[in-house]
C-alpha cells in the first residue's frame, strides 16, 4: 500500500520516558531535526529505504545465528532505520560513569586475585566471591601486564522514568556488538546522508584502531610491537561476522583455536612458512574453552596448553581470564561499594536496586512479589534463563520459585524498569519501543571510551526485553560533539 | 599467512572454478541433447553420462534414460545436493570456504561470492527446468567468472593470491583434461570436436587460430598444449607452477618442495610432447595420464602447504 500520510502523527507516546518528545508531545530540541525530517518523508518512500537496506546487509552477511533454531539459520539482525541521538552533556556523564566503574571492577580483579583486601573487610562477602562459577582459582597470584584484566567491556545502560541512566550489566567477558555499530553507521550514512550532515554525529569508525592500541598496549612493557590474533570460536559462533570485521579492520589474523599450537610454553601460529610466535590474543571464547587441559576436556575451540604459556608470562590474553567473577549477576549488587572502596569516590551512574537471594529476608521478598519482579539467572546471559515477572505465567512463577530455593546463590531479581522509549519503525508506522544503550569500554594505557554506541531496540510491542536473541533489533546512535 | 587459510583460499578458488566449469560443460551438453532424434538417445545418454562422470558423480547416481533425459540430467548436475560435485554443491562448498576466511578476503571478494551463492539458494529448480535453464546457467557463469575479476583486481598479488591461482588453474586444468578424457575414440565427427571445443570455452579461439583447418589433431593440439590459450592444460599447468614458485620464491626449473617437483615434471611433459605422439597413445589414454598427473599435484599442494599437524 502507499500511504502519504505523514509517519510521525501516527507516532503516540505512552507512559514511559520518551527519548524524543517531552510530556507534551514537543521533540526535544536535539531531535527537532530528526522530527522534521520524518515529517518530510512518505511510507512508501521509507519502506523501501528499508528494504533496500536490508538486502544490503544480506549481501554483506551481516548476519547472526541463532542457537534455538536447529539449522543454524544466518538471519540479519533487524536494524532500524531512525537514530538514536545522544546530545553531548548526557554522553560525558555516561564516559565519566562507566570510566568510573570499569576502572574500580578492574581493582576488585586486581584485588580478588591478589591480597583479597575487600573480602577482608568484609565490604564484599567472601561466599560471594567463591561461590562465583566465574572466580578462576588459576588466577590467584598471578600478575598481569600493567595490572590490567578488563581490555574490552561494553556497559549495558537503561533509563529509568525520569531518565535517569542506570548501569544494568557490566559485561566483562567477551561482549560484542560493535560491528553492528560500525555497519549500521555506514548503512545510515549513504540513507540519510542530509540529515547525517546537520547532526555530524561524532565518528565510529575509528575503533578498530582504537581497540588496536589498546591491544598493543597489553603486551608486555617492552614490546611495543607485538605480534596480536583475535581467537574466535568459529563460523558457527553467532558473533563471527564481528570477529571476520574487527581482524580485517585492526589488520590482524583472525585464528581458530587448531590454528594455534603451544610448545615449550610459548604460543605460535602454524603459517604456511612455519610457526610464528603470537604476543597478545584477543580472545572472542569464554574461559571454560580457552584451554581442554585446564577448563572443559571436551572443548575443541581452544589451546591444549594455553593456560600455561599465560601463566608463564609468554602470551596475553584480553580479556584476561577469571573477569567473569567481577560481572558475576549476584556480585553486581557490590559495586557501588568497589567504587567507594577503591576509589574514593561517589558512583556516578546508579545500579538499579536487586534482591540478593542469598539473603533469607530478602529471598522471602522476591518469592512473594514475583508477579512484580524479573529475576535473572546469574549463570546465563543474552535474555535467556529469564523470568519477567508481571508478563509470566503462573506456573512458571511457581517453577522459578522453587528454583530460587533450591539454589539462592543462582538468582537475582530486580523491580522492573521501564525502559526508555524511542521512535521505531513498525509494519507501516513510527510507534514507540523500549531502547537501551551499550558504549564499549576500551582500557590499554589508560581507560579510553570511543564514541561508539549500540542501541538496542525491542521490536516487540510492550516487550523489555532487547537481546538479538530475543528478537531485538539495533539503531544507528548519533553521539554528538560538544 | 595461517595455514588452515592457504587452504581453505585454494579450495575456495578451486570450487569457484569447478563451478563455472560445469556449468558451461552442462550448458553445452543440454543444448546438444535436448533436440536429439530417436537415433540419437543412445549418444545423449552417452554424453549425459561422460558429463556427470566428470563431476564426479558417485556410484549410486541414478542412470539418465528417460524422455525427459536431458532435464534430469541438467537438473541432476545443477541442483543435487546429494551431488557433491553439482553446481550448487561446489558454490555452497566455495561460499563455506570463504566464510572461514572472511577476515582475509577484500569486502567485495566476500559480498561477490556470498551473493551468487544467495542467488543460487533462492531459485527454484522446477522453474528453471521449465523455462530452460540456459539463462540461468549464463548467470552462474558470469557470476562465477566476476568473482575471479574481482579476485584478480582487489587482492594484493602476493601469498593469499598465489594460493588462489595455484586453486583456480589446478582446477581448470583438471577440468580441460577430464572433457578431454570423455572423446568418444569410435566418433571422430565434426561435432564431436565442436562439443569438445566448446566444452572448454574454446570454438571461437580456436576457430581465429586455425581459420580453415578442419584436422582433429589441431583441436586436440590446441586444448592440450598451446601456450596461451587459457584453458589449454599446457598454459593453466604453467600458471599452477608460476604461482608455486612465487610461493616459494625458488627459481622457476628448480624445485624446493613435493607440489613444485611434481607439477614441473608434468610441465616439462606438456612443453616437450609431440601431438603425434598423443595421437598414437589415444588421447583418452594420455588424458587419463594427465588427470592423474593433476591429481598428484593437488596431493602435493595438499601436503606442502597444509600438512595435517598434531599438537605438540
Amino acid at each position: 500500500m502507499t500511504s502519504m500520510q505523514p509517519l510521525l502523527e501516527r507516532y503516540a507516546r505512552i507512559d514511559f520516558y520518551d527519548e524524543f518528545a517531552d510530556e507534551i508531545g514537543t521533540p526535544r530540541s536535539h531531535y527537532a531535526g530528526l522530527a522534521q525530517t520524518l515529517r518530510s518523508i512518505d511510507l512508501s518512500d521509507f519502506q523501501h529505504r528499508v528494504e533496500t537496506v536490508n538486502a544490503v546487509l544480506l549481501q554483506r552477511g551481516v548476519t547472526f545465528t541463532v542457537y534455538a533454531d536447529a539449522r543454524g539459520t544466518e538471519r540479519i539482525l533487524p536494524f532500524d532505520l531512525i537514530p538514536r541521538i545522544v546530545p553531548s552533556a548526557e554522553w560525558a556523564l555516561i564516559k565519566r560513569g562507566i570510566t568510573q566503574r570499569v576502572r574500580a571492577l578492574n581493582a576488585f580483579l586486581g584485588d580478588v586475585y591478589h591480597a583479597q583486601r575487600i573480602l577482608h573487610e568484609s565490604i564484599v562477602p567472601w561466599q560471594m566471591v567463591y561461590s562465583s562459577k566465574f572466580f578462576n582459582r588459576e588466577m590467584i597470584g598471578l600478575k598481569v601486564p600493567r595490572d590490567v584484566y578488563i581490555h574490552v567491556s561494553g556497559v549495558d545502560l537503561i533509563r529509568g522514568r525520569d531518565g535517569t541512566y542506570y548501569v544494568l550489566e557490566d559485561n566483562l567477558r567477551t561482549p560484542s556488538g560493535i560491528s553492528y555499530v560500525l555497519e549500521n553507521r555506514d548503512v545510515l550514512k549513504r540513507s540519510f546522508p542530509r540529515l547525517f550532515e546537520h547532526y555530524q554525529p561524532r565518528p565510529v569508525d575509528d575503533y578498530p584502531q582504537r581497540l588496536r592500541n589498546a591491544l598493543r598496549h597489553a603486551a608486555p612493557q617492552g614490546n611495543s610491537e607485538p605480534t596480536i590474533v583475535l581467537l574466535t570460536p568459529g563460523i558457527y559462533n553467532s558473533a563471527y561476522f564481528e570477529h571476520t570485521m574487527l581482524a580485517r579492520r585492526m589488520g590482524v589474523e583472525l585464528v581458530e583455536g587448531t590454528d594455534l599450537i603451544v610448545r615449550d610454553n610459548v604460543v605460535f601460529m602454524r603459517t604456511t612458512r612455519g610457526l610464528q610466535r603470537v604476543d597478545v590474543i584477543y580472545r572472542r571464547i569464554d574461559d571454560d574453552f580457552l584451554d581442554p587441559l585446564y577448563f572443559r576436556s571436551d572443548s575443541s575451540l581452544g589451546v591444549a596448553g594455553l593456560m600455561n604459556a599465560y601463566r608463564a608470562g609468554n602470551v596475553v590474553l584480553a580479556n584476561a581470564v577469571g573477569t567473569g567473577v567481577a560481572d558475576d549477576k549476584a556480585v553486581y549488587p557490590f559495586v557501588p561499594a568497589m567504587i567507594r572502596f577503591y576509589l574514593s569516590e561517589e558512583p556516578i551512574l546508579p545500579n538499579v536496586p536487586t534482591y540478593d537471594c542469598t539473603d533469607p529476608a530478602q529471598r522471602q521478598h522476591v518469592c512473594s512479589h514475583l508477579d512484580e519482579l524479573v529475576v535473572k539467572n546469574t549463570n546465563q546471559s543474552g535474555g535467556y534463563g529469564m523470568l519477567m515477572g508481571p508478563s509470566a505465567t503462573r506456573l512458571d512463577r511457581e517453577k522459578f520459585k522453587l528454583a530460587i530455593e533450591a539454589a539462592p546463590r543462582d538468582f537475582i531479581a530486580q523491580p522492573i524498569i521501564p525502559l526508555s522509549c524511542h521512535p521505531t519503525i513498525v509494519g507501516e508506522s513510527i510507534a514507540p519501543r523500549h531502547i537501551d544503550l551499550r558504549p564499549f569500554v576500551l582500557y590499554g594505557e589508560d581507560i579510553d571510551v570511543p564514541p561508539a554506541a549500540l542501541t538496542r531496540v525491542a521490536l516487540q510491542d510492550g516487550s523489555l526485553v532487547v537481546n538479538s536473541s530475543q528478537g531485538g533489533g539495533s539503531k544507528d546512535t548519533w553521539i554528538l560533539e560538544e | 599467512m595461517l595455514s588452515r587459510v592457504a587452504e581453505s583460499l585454494y579450495w575456495m578458488s578451486r570450487n569457484i572454478e569447478r563451478a563455472e566449469s560445469l556449468a558451461r560443460i552442462i550448458d553445452v551438453a543440454f543444448n546438444r541433447t535436448v533436440d536429439r532424434n530417436s537415433a540419437g538417445r543412445e549418444r545423449a545418454m552417452r554424453i549425459w553420462g561422460s558429463v556427470l562422470d566428470l563431476a564426479g558423480q558417485p556410484a549410486d547416481a541414478p542412470e539418465f534414460s528417460g524422455p525427459t533425459l536431458a532435464i534430469d540430467a541438467f537438473a541432476y548436475g545443477t541442483f543435487a545436493t546429494e551431488n557433491r560435485s553439482s553446481v550448487i554443491s561446489c558454490i555452497r562448498i566455495a561460499r563455506a570456504n570463504a566464510l572461514g576466511v572472511r577476515a582475509e578476503l577484500t569486502t567485495e571478494v566476500w559480498e561477490a561470492i556470498n551473493s551468487m551463492y544467495l542467488f543460487v539458494e533462492a531459485q527454484s529448480p522446477r522453474a528453471i527446468a521449465r523455462e530452460g535453464p540456459s539463462s540461468f546457467l549464463r548467470k552462474m557463469r558470469d557470476a562465477a567468472m566476476a568473482i575471479g575479476g574481482v579476485i584478480d583486481a582487489t587482492i594484493t598479488h602476493d601469498e593469499e593470491w598465489n594460493f588462489l591461482q595455484v586453486g583456480r588453474f589446478l582446477e581448470r586444468a583438471q577440468m580441460t583434461s577430464r572433457v578431454l578424457k570423455t572423446h568418444d575414440a569410435a566418433d571422430d565427427s565434426a561435432p564431436e570436436w565442436q562439443r569438445l571445443l566448446e566444452m572448454n570455452c574454446a570454438s571461437e579461439p580456436f576457430a581465429r587460430a586455425q581459420r580453415l583447418s578442419s584436422d582433429p589433431s589441431e583441436a586436440l593440439a590446441f586444448l592440450f598444449l598451446h601456450r596461451s590459450f587459457p584453458r589449454g592444460v599446457r598454459f593453466c599447468t604453467s600458471e599452477v607452477d608460476h604461482a608455486l614458485h612465487r610461493l616459494s620464491e625458488t627459481a622457476m626449473g628448480a624445485f624446493s618442495n613435493e607440489a613444485e617437483r611434481v607439477t614441473g615434471r608434468l610441465q616439462a611433459m606438456l612443453d616437450f610432447v609431440q601431438i603425434r605422439e598423443i595421437i598414437d597413445e589415444g588421447p583418452n589414454s594420455f588424458a587419463t595420464r594427465v588427470v592423474e598427473r593433476l591429481d598428484a599435484v593437488g596431493l602435493a599442494v595438499q601436503s606442502s602447504y597444509f600438512p595435517r599437524v598434531s599438537a605438540a
